[in-house]
């Protein structure tokens, strides 16, 4: 599970890098594509960082009428993307939004990558891909502004919030005997 | 009085059912027989040889077409003996996993090896003009082909190899090991070398190289090759709509013991046809078109349009002489209680 978790992060943030050269964070003083792991990170309560891809896992389970020695499992993905816009003033934060949304389906696309072994330097293939679904891009969500009745949707606060979801699948390392 | 104490619970419990086979001697027509006093409770992932394991299937069915006549006699035209009709039956279900034995299978007919083709060979459906074949020397194995130090570097970790011999137009089954295909007359081969290859079930994929030799991943099928025998890279396989040959093997299917008890269906000979929804509707109407058509895959949803690609594969029982007694049956279902469970 480790190798499909390991070659999907791997998978957006190189392409990210090609992609776009410029999107990069910097985090425990290591400069890198803007495709973050969550659970990969120190543990210190810091505010998430705008303008990057935070992937998070959920729940796995076998998919549904999939039998075989090697079980298609399917694992929920969450990326979540936050933006303040590029100008202090914030009013380009939607199509600041708009081009991250662009950036995360170009990355997503084509759906599949190898999965490959990333505890080894070079990485090894082992032999299957993983294969995702079309990313489901979530509601817009505004905040760090007054709540405001007319705009329940808060967009008109500063920082805009998306949350993608995604099903990756995936043939477990397990053998079902 | 007392008893023993016995299992209460004697219904067998499955999820899946697991596929062996094995091939026939087609030239001598006698069949792999599973022994289920030699062989019943063998692990399922390690079955005696030379049983096959063909993975996990779904949708599994067997069909019984043998129906009874009964005799009628007297006034009231009461039943007074039955006799059988002709013995008939089927057997469907859906190969979940690809290789060559299932394509062969669910296809029924010759399945073609593509050899890798020379550039400048003209395009052919199942493969052209291949690269020149490469022999094997003496000491090879069925894990190890040994072909001298000039010849390995043309092959690379990861490449399929079809291993046999040159056809020598020869009239009758051929492949090693595992009757591949019939010749009837070598021009209707184009009296091609490489065809064994093309067709044979004697195939590896290469795992390692040596100094002198391919290392394969999985053994022939057909045990050591011979010295002189041909090997070419396999680039894919293909099955065709059509064809004249009958594959025919032995099967065997087990249902997988979640409560103890062991259930296996054993068919001496199967042989594939299509479904019996299909053939049936086809004899019953006149009209060929109101048949459901068979359908040689399913596309199993995983999460649309996301799926997996099933191959159905739908076999014909043919007979097999029970020597304990000479009865012609076409199938044996035998069934391993669990410990201590109850008799009746």
């Amino acid at each position: 599970m480790q190798f499909t978790k390991d070659s999907f992060y791997m998978a957006l943030q190189t392409r990210l890098a090609a992609l776009n050269p410029q999107q990069t964070v910097t985090l425990s003083g290591a400069t890198r594509p803007a495709v973050i792991v969550a659970e990969n990170e120190l543990v210190i309560p810091i505010v998430p960082l705008p303008n990057a891809f935070y992937i998070e896992w959920g729940a796995a389970q076998v998919a549904a009428r999939q039998t075989g020695s090697r079980e298609l499992m399917e694992m929920e993905c969450v990326i979540s993307y936050h933006t303040f816009g590029t100008v202090e003033s914030g009013v380009d934060r939607g199509r600041t939004l708009a081009a991250l949304d662009t950036e995360l389906l170009t990355i997503c696309q084509p759906q599949h990558t190898s999965k490959r072994d990333y505890t080894q330097a070079p990485s090894v293939d082992v032999g299957t891909n993983i294969v995702w679904t079309a990313p489901v891009l979530g509601k817009v969500a505004g905040s760090e502004a007054p709540p405001n009745q007319a705009l329940p949707r808060g967009t008109e606060g500063v920082r805009l919030e998306r949350v993608v979801s995604l099903k990756v699948l995936f043939f477990p390392e397990v053998t079902f005997l | 009085m007392s008893t023993l104490p016995v299992r209460a619970a004697m219904v067998p419990i499955t999820r899946r059912m697991r596929a062996y086979f094995a091939p026939m001697n087609r030239t001598a027509g006698t069949p792999t027989i599973f022994d289920p006093g030699k062989y019943g409770m063998f692990p399922l992932d390690q079955p005696p040889a030379p049983w096959l394991d063909l993975g996990w299937i779904d949708n599994f069915q067997r069909f019984c077409l043998t129906v009874t006549e009964p005799l009628r006699a007297g006034a009231q035209g009461a039943p007074t003996a039955q006799f059988h009709k002709p013995l008939d039956a089927r057997v469907e279900f859906d190969f979940r996993e690809w290789g060559k034995l299932q394509m062969a299978l669910a296809g029924g007919s010759e399945h073609m090896n593509v050899l890798a083709s020379d550039p400048n060979a003209n395009a052919q459906p199942s493969g052209g003009t291949p690269v020149a074949a490469v022999y094997a020397l003496a000491g090879s194995t069925a894990n190890l082909i040994v072909l001298g130090s000039g010849a390995v570097p043309g092959f690379s970790v990861g490449d399929l190899i079809a291993v046999d011999a040159d056809y020598a137009q020869q009239i009758g089954y051929v492949g090693t090991g595992i009757s591949a295909a019939y010749v009837s007359n070598p021009v209707n081969v184009n009296q091609d070398a490489n065809y064994i290859r093309r067709v044979t079930f004697n195939l590896g994929r290469v795992a390692e190289t040596t100094v002198t030799g391919l290392m394969l991943a999985q053994p022939l099928l057909g045990g050591a090759p011979a010295a002189g025998v041909g090997v070419q890279k396999v680039v894919a396989f293909v099955d065709r709509e059509g064809g004249s040959f009958f594959q025919e093997w032995s099967a065997l299917f087990v249902a997988e013991e979640e409560s103890g008890g062991r259930v296996c269906f054993h068919y001496p000979r199967l042989s594939p046809t299509v479904s019996v929804q299909t053939s049936m509707r086809l004899s019953l109407t006149s009209q060929a078109g109101s048949a459901k058509a068979f359908q040689r895959e399913e596309d199993v949803e995983v999460a649309a349009p996301i799926g997996a690609l099933a191959l159905r594969a739908a076999f014909q029982a043919m007979p097999h002489v029970d020597e304990n007694d000479g009865q012609t049956v076409v199938c044996y279902r035998s069934y391993f209680p669990a410990a201590m469970a109850g008799v009746y």
